[in-house]
This record gives C-alpha cells, structure tokens and sequence, in this order.
C-alpha cells in the first residue's frame, strides 16, 4: 500500500447470470497516472469504470480508494459523497441535461455549493474545450451538434478539477473533427491539472500518446499490460506433443503445452506471445528451427516519441498480432504498411495464462 | 340554422357587453378549477414522482390501478362524492354540498389520476444516462432526485395541463355537487347544459365558445410542453 | 429567464384565481342564507329570480335554490342538504311529511298542465277530457313523450294514467321516456310529432322560442285532473339538526304573506300570466 496508491482492488468480481463480466484479483491505480483500456465490446471495460467512478458496486471484492474502504460489505454513507465527488466520468455517447449549456457546465459547482465567480470560471471551462462562451454559454441543450454537446459535457467535468477523470470511448460517438479536439484537450489536461486519467478506446495511437500504461482486457479479465498478443483456443493435441490451434486461413499456431497440464481441461487456455519475441522477415524463411512460421499483411505501422522501437500491427488471418522491433530493423527491412511480410516465433514464446 | 347564426350573434354580444351571468359562470369555472388543480397538482406530483422513479414492491400493481382511474366516470365520482359530503353522509358537518370548495374537491379526485400517471410517465421516461450524468458530477441521492423533477419538469407540466383541460370541461361532477346555483356554483359546463335544456341557445353558444377558447389556449400550452419534454 | 418568468405569471394567475374561490362569493347576506330545492320547471319560469330579491330586501335573508327533479328534491330534503323545499307533488310531499321529514307544508300557488300535440293531431284528442284524450292515445299507440324522470309532472302524468285504470305504459314502443326535464322533453316531442303532459309555464317559454308559431299546440287543458299545486315544506329540523329551521319558518312566513301572494299573481311570464295564488 504505496503512497502513491489512488486504487487498490482485490479480488473484485461482478456477475451477470452465470458469467463473470468482471474478474480482477489485484489492480492497483497510482496517483497522476494514466492508464488505458483496450479490449473488444463484453471485456468489461465499461464495468471497470463504472466501479472506479463508483456508479456501480461489485459483487465480490474490494475497492479501496485513498484511504476509505467501498465495498459490498461496507458502504460508508459520507465517504461514498466525498468521493463521487473526487471523481468524475465522461459517458461514450454525449448526454446533456436539459438546460442552458452554462448551466450544464455549471451544475457541478454548483452541486458543491459553489456560487461565486460561477460564469468566469464557466467561460474558462468552455475555452479549454475550444468553444466561444459567447456564442454557446446560453445555448439550449437540444441546440449543439454532438460533437459540441460532448465537448460541453467534458467542460462540464473539466471544470471540477477533478481528481479522476474517467473517459470511457470518448471519441466513438462523435464525428471525426470532433474526435481530434477531445483528444487534444485531454493530453492539455493531462499536462496542466495532474489528473489521475482512466480512458477506454478504441484508439491505440492515442492511447499510446496519452497513457502511461495500457491494460488489455478479455472477458473481464485484465490479461496484462504492455501489447502481448492473445492467443485463443480451442487447442488440439499434436502428434509431436506440441499443442497447435486452427486458423481461419489454414495457418496453425504452435505451443509448448503447459507442464503437467492435461488438454480437456485447458481446451480454451489463453497464452500471451510477447511482442518482443516476434521476428519478422519479407521473404520466406528457410532453414529455421522456430515451429512458427506464419504468413501476413503489414496493417500498421507506429512510431513513439523518445523511443528506439517501432510497432506493427500485423494481421495474420483473422488474428491482429502486435510486433515491437528496433527502427534500424524496420528500415533495413524496408518496411511499409501493406507489405506482406513473414511471422516468425517458437513454440516456447508463449506463455500460459 | 337561422337561430344557430343568430344564436352567434347573440351569443357575441353577451361576450362584449360583458352580460354578468354569463361572466359569473366562467369565472366560477376558473376559480374552482384553479382550486382543483392546485390540490391535484400538489399532491399528485410529488406521488407521481415516487411511482416514476423509485423502485419498490407492488410498484407495477400500483401503476395499473392509477391507469384504471384515468378512467373513472365523472358520475361514478360524483355520486361517490356526493355519498360522503351530504348531511347524511360522513363528511356531512363540513358543509361542501353546493359549494365551490365541494366542487373542488370532487374534481380534484377526478383528476389527481391523471396527474399521477403522466407525472410518472414523464419521469420514468428519463434517459437512462441521466443518473449517471448526474452522479458523476457529485450529486447526492437528494438532489439527484430533485435534479430528475426538474429534468422532467415538460412532462410534468404536461400533466398539469392536461388535468386542467379534464377540470375546465367536465359536467357531471359539477352539476351533482355544485348544483348549479346561480351566482354561486354554477359554471361553463353546467350553464350550458342548464341553457341549452331551457332551450336558450344564444347563452349556450356563448359559453361554448369561451369553453373553446379556454380549450385551444390549454392544448396549444400542452403541445408546447410536449414538444420539449 | 424569459420562460421562467411567463411559467411564474401563469401560476401567479392561477393562484389568485384560486384564492378567490377560497372568499366567499356573497359577503352582503352573509350568514343568512337559506338553501332550498326545488323543480326544474319552477326555476325555468323564473318566478324565483324574481322573488328572491325582494325576499332578501324584506328579511335580509339571501336565497338560494338547486333547480333538480322533484324526486331529487325530496330526496335532499330527507338528507337534510336544503333547509326548504318549493315542490308541486301534493301526494309524495304528504308522504314526505308523514314520514317525519318535513314541517309545517303549506300550498302556496297553482297553476295547469297542458296536453300538447301535433296540429295533425291523429289521436283526434283535441277538446276532449284528459280521461278521454288518454285513452285515444293509447289505443291508437300515438307516440307519447314522457319525462320519466320522477319529476313532479312526470309523478302527476303516472296518476293520470293509473287513474284510468291503465298500467303505464312503460314498455309501450309508442311511449317515450326521455329522462329529461320538461323542455328537453317538449322539443323530443315535436321532433317525434308525439304528445306530451307539460305544465303551462314551460309551454309559454316553448311557445316564445318558437316565435309565437310553436309545432305542437295545446290541445286539452282546463281538466280538474290537471291542476298543478305548488306549496313549500321546511325540512324537519327533528330529522335534520343542522337545518336553518328558522331562515325556512321566516321564508314560508313571508312567501304566504299578502304582499308575496299578491306579487306571485302578478307574475307574468312572457307577458302571460302564469300563477294562481292560494295560499290559505
């Protein structure tokens, strides 16, 4: 328990009939971070952060926040005010109250009993989010665009100064012009308030340019940080001992089968192939021990500030695998995206969840 | 249709020269209806928030006896009324028979129904993303609530408008319980009907069209709120 | 801002509107007033408009009256709703009295009903006695319109008819029952070309509508078993505790006195002379 810590959660579990839609056994958010989420729709993403903006409870678990305790078991009346009120959430698809945008924004200070300086400080709030107070401040709610609207709603967020600022796919509803301005304000606000930032999107580049950390998440389940590549099952046994599974196109891939595990029981184990551990040719490989050896298109190509390494999004199949190599390699290479290209890896760089 | 036209004209002058029993029933009409919508609205809202917002036991069950009661007779509320406020009956000692408070009474049950139920109608329709808009920003169970009224606030005025219009318009309960007293209970309604029975058509068609001209100016305020809410 | 202030100045109407219905509408009288129940077809005539204000000059006392069905008044008399009743059913007010629910009856006035009809007149009842007229109509099944309300004239039509040895003809297709008061009824009658009993008064006011050139004439009148007699009863204060039992005695007090007599043969309705006093 660092001092650092923002959140500390344990255990946390959420059921929905017979599934879990969340199962975190530890998770730890700190202070000033920020984090990313990524996963398909049904990871839990939402979830998540409905629990960490604390609009919902867990069934199991523990959330520990600052120093008070929420949980299932214990919902401390005043400490669950105080801390709706350290954290704000911005939803996927614009929502406004209806009145006057003015209000809108200013409904959050006003919540906490702040009457002063209201339209200063309102007029500041819409200039963060590049729209002219005015032209908007006295607009009606049915009168903006959505893009508009959602920036009004973060206006409204931004204007609390918030301890977390929670986004959950901020950008997915709104039209592209829209999408950029969120973006650039969020990395401002990043930079200027020290705001704990918790976001969901589907946008790794931004992610990327943004968060300090990014967490994949699968079916509830946080499946590690950093870019590793899932792997699915089902599994097959294979002659060799090896276990292999099918691809859509026909390609396998192969893996060193978990010590001492049986396969009915891990049919559909997941292992984790480390980006690193990829090596990537433009022709076909001959005379190479690696039991992997996949054939792809070149979908993507990232490059990072302050950074020696270069990722590719490549898509093999019907499987995206992410690829992290040097710049040297990737310009030697002669790397461009819609190159077909060779995906080489052993059976033993995958790793069992 | 000679008289019908000339029934018009008759009917424009009573208007115009501002003849006092014709005025006496339309403002009879707006007093006791005021009376009654002030009642319904105060205690019709606040029910008709709970039925729309909380969730409880037996809420649906509560929800479809409310509907039931939209459609409640006005005879069937005026004997009923009639039962309790008479000499005889339990509430006799309050005196409300023939009066305008008595009427009051009578239409405020008629109405409050219809407050309830559009009242919880209008807050049930709610965005589902408003609770949580309003969580995020730091409000409290109170003010999220208080926050819901308000955000509901067309629906709402919808309601009243809409149980005004019923008020302003219905006879049976005012004929029972009023009396139709001249001077004193008689209103709009049940002028018209005493008038047109007595075959004065002239007075009638005057009263009707205050009536309709009390009903367009209702329904064109509840388009309004309906198009905002 | 513009909005919530027009929302405010609605309620601010409405609210004061309201509060005056709280006031009580009449503050001269005041305390003293007095509720009676009396007929439709008494109120149509308008003798009560025309009373009642020099009744409050006299006594100070301020009338007021729900016009229903004699029936109905009855009724509200027995329930002790109006503390006076003005009817013109001399059988059911007799009951009413020996019943205990009413005090001190005494006939105040009379006048006649009328058969009217159609100037075709099919039943060919014209002239002749209200036994006779009856009978014709009911053998030749001539639609006949009925209030069938428990009115007073609606009681004197079913002794009429009783009277003859005749049931009711309640089921008869040609026997109409509109449920109505007596104008609504006489306008039923003249659209279905039927005979009806009417009491004078409603007829002349029916008569005046039609500018003096009315579809359905008179056609039997003057009969002894026509006459309408109209007295008042105070509702009994033995019954009734909280009636205004002496505002009633005053008002019965004034209404047989000579000057209310003489006024009451005064009235005319229409120009028609309507009433013939009698109080004893």
């Amino acid at each position: 328990m660092s001092n650092s810590a923002l959140y500390e959660i344990q255990n946390l579990k959420c059921r929905y009939d017979e599934n879990f839609t969340l199962d975190i056994p530890s998770l730890t958010i700190e202070r000033g971070k920020s984090y990313g989420f990524v996963g398909p729709n049904g990871s839990g993403k939402s979830t998540l952060l409905r629990i960490f903006a604390f609009l919902d409870e867990p069934d199991e678990g523990r959330v520990r926040f600052h120093q008070g305790d929420f949980s299932s078991e214990r919902a401390l009346a005043k400490k669950e005010l105080s801390k709706s009120k350290a954290v704000t959430m911005l939803l996927q698809e614009p929502y406004l109250l209806k009145r006057s945008v003015f209000e809108n924004i200013a409904y959050g200070l006003r919540v906490r009993g702040i009457r002063k300086h209201l339209r200063a400080r309102v007029n500041e709030s819409l200039g963060m989010v590049g729209l002219d107070p005015g032209m908007f401040s006295h607009r009606k709610w049915s009168e903006l665009s959505g893009g508009e609207a959602q920036r009004v709603a973060l206006a409204a967020r931004l204007i609390l100064k918030p301890m977390v600022l929670i986004l959950d796919e901020p950008t997915a509803s709104v039209d592209r012009l829209n999408a950029q301005l969120i973006k650039k304000i969020i990395k401002v606000v990043r930079k200027q308030y020290l705001t704990t930032l918790l976001i969901a999107s589907h946008d790794l580049v931004w992610l990327h340019e943004v968060c300090d950390e990014i967490l994949k998440m699968h079916e509830g389940r946080i499946m590690g940080s950093g870019e590793e590549n899932f792997v699915t099952g089902p599994w097959f046994s294979e002659l060799d001992g090896l276990w292999s599974t099918l691809l859509t196109d026909g390609q396998r891939i192969r893996a060193l089968p978990p010590p001492g595990e049986e396969l009915p029981l891990r049919k559909n184990a997941i292992a984790l192939l480390d980006p690193t551990s990829i090596i990537i040719t433009t022709e076909r490989p001959d005379h190479i021990s690696a039991q992997n050896i996949l054939f792809g298109r070149l979908v993507h190509m990232y490059t990072f500030e302050h950074s020696e390494r270069v990722k590719l999004d490549i898509q093999v199949s019907d499987m995206s695998l992410t690829c992290s190599i040097t710049r040297k390699a990737a310009s030697s290479l002669g790397l461009l995206p819609g190159l077909r290209v060779w995906v080489v890896f052993k059976a033993s760089s995958l790793q069992w969840q | 249709m000679d008289y019908i036209a000339e029934g018009f004209v008759t009917a424009l002058k009573l208007l115009l020269r501002g003849d006092p029993e014709t005025y006496s029933a339309v403002f009879t009409t707006l007093r006791v209806s005021s009376l009654s919508i002030i009642a319904s609205l105060g205690m019709g809202i606040p029910l008709g928030f709970s039925l729309g917002y909380y969730s409880f036991p037996g809420k649906r069950q509560i929800r479809a006896v409310v509907d039931t009661l939209l459609a409640l007779p006005t005879v069937v509320v005026g004997l009923f009324v009639y039962a309790l406020i008479t000499r005889r009956g339990p509430l006799g000692s309050l005196g409300l028979l023939f009066t305008i408070p008595g009427i009051a009474v009578a239409q405020t049950i008629l109405v409050l129904p219809i407050v309830i139920a559009l009242t919880a109608t209008a807050v049930s329709h709610l965005d589902v993303r408003f609770k949580r808009t309003v969580l995020t920003l730091g409000a409290g169970r109170r003010r999220t609530a208080i926050t819901a009224l308000y955000e509901s606030r067309y629906g709402v005025l919808a309601a009243g408008v809409a149980a005004y219009g019923r008020a302003i318009g219905e006879v049976g309960v005012s004929m029972m319980i009023g009396g139709n007293i001249k001077w004193h209970t008689r209103t709009i309604t049940t002028a018209i009907a005493l008038e047109t029975g007595k075959g004065q058509f002239a007075m009638g068609i005057a009263l009707g069209l205050v009536l309709l001209l009390l009903a367009f100016v209702i329904n064109w305020v509840l388009q309004i709120m309906r198009r905002r809410a | 801002m513009k909005r919530r202030g027009v929302a405010f100045f609605f309620v601010l109407l409405i609210g004061s509107i309201a509060l005056f219905g709280l006031v009580p509408v009449v503050g001269l009288a005041g305390d003293l007033v007095l509720h009676m129940a009396t007929t439709t077809s008494t109120d149509n005539t308008g003798l009560l408009d025309y009373l009642a204000p020099v009744f409050l000059q006299d006594t100070g006392i301020e009338l007021q009256w729900v016009a229903v069905g004699t029936g109905k008044a009855l009724a509200l008399g027995q329930n002790c709703d109006v503390d006076v009743l003005m009817v013109h059913a001399p059988t059911s007010e007799l009951k009413f009295v020996n019943n205990g629910y009413g005090t001190n009856r005494r006939e105040i006035m009379y006048n006649d009903f009328v058969i009217i009809g159609p100037k075709s007149d099919r039943a060919h009842i014209s002239g002749k006695s209200v036994k006779e007229a009856l009978e014709s109509i009911s053998m030749s099944r001539a639609l006949f319109a009925s209030r069938g309300d428990d009115s007073g004239t609606n009681k004197r039509e079913i002794e009429l008819w009783r009277a003859l040895g005749l049931s009711v003809p309640d089921r008869d297709s040609w026997y109409i029952q509109t449920g109505q008061g007596m104008l609504a009824t006489i306008n039923i009658a003249e659209e279905m070309d039927a005979y009806t009993l009417t009491d004078r008064g409603t007829y002349i006011k029916y008569e005046d509508n039609k500018s003096g050139n009315p579809p359905l004439v008179i056609l039997v009148e003057g009969d002894e078993g026509l006459r309408n007699q109209y007295s008042v009863i105070a509702v009994n204060p033995d019954n009734c505790p909280s009636v205004k039992y002496d505002l009633a005695l005053k008002f019965i007090e004034w209404i047989t006195s000579d000057k209310a007599q003489r006024l009451i043969g005064e009235f005319t309705l229409l120009g028609k002379k309507l009433f013939i006093s009698n109080a004893k």
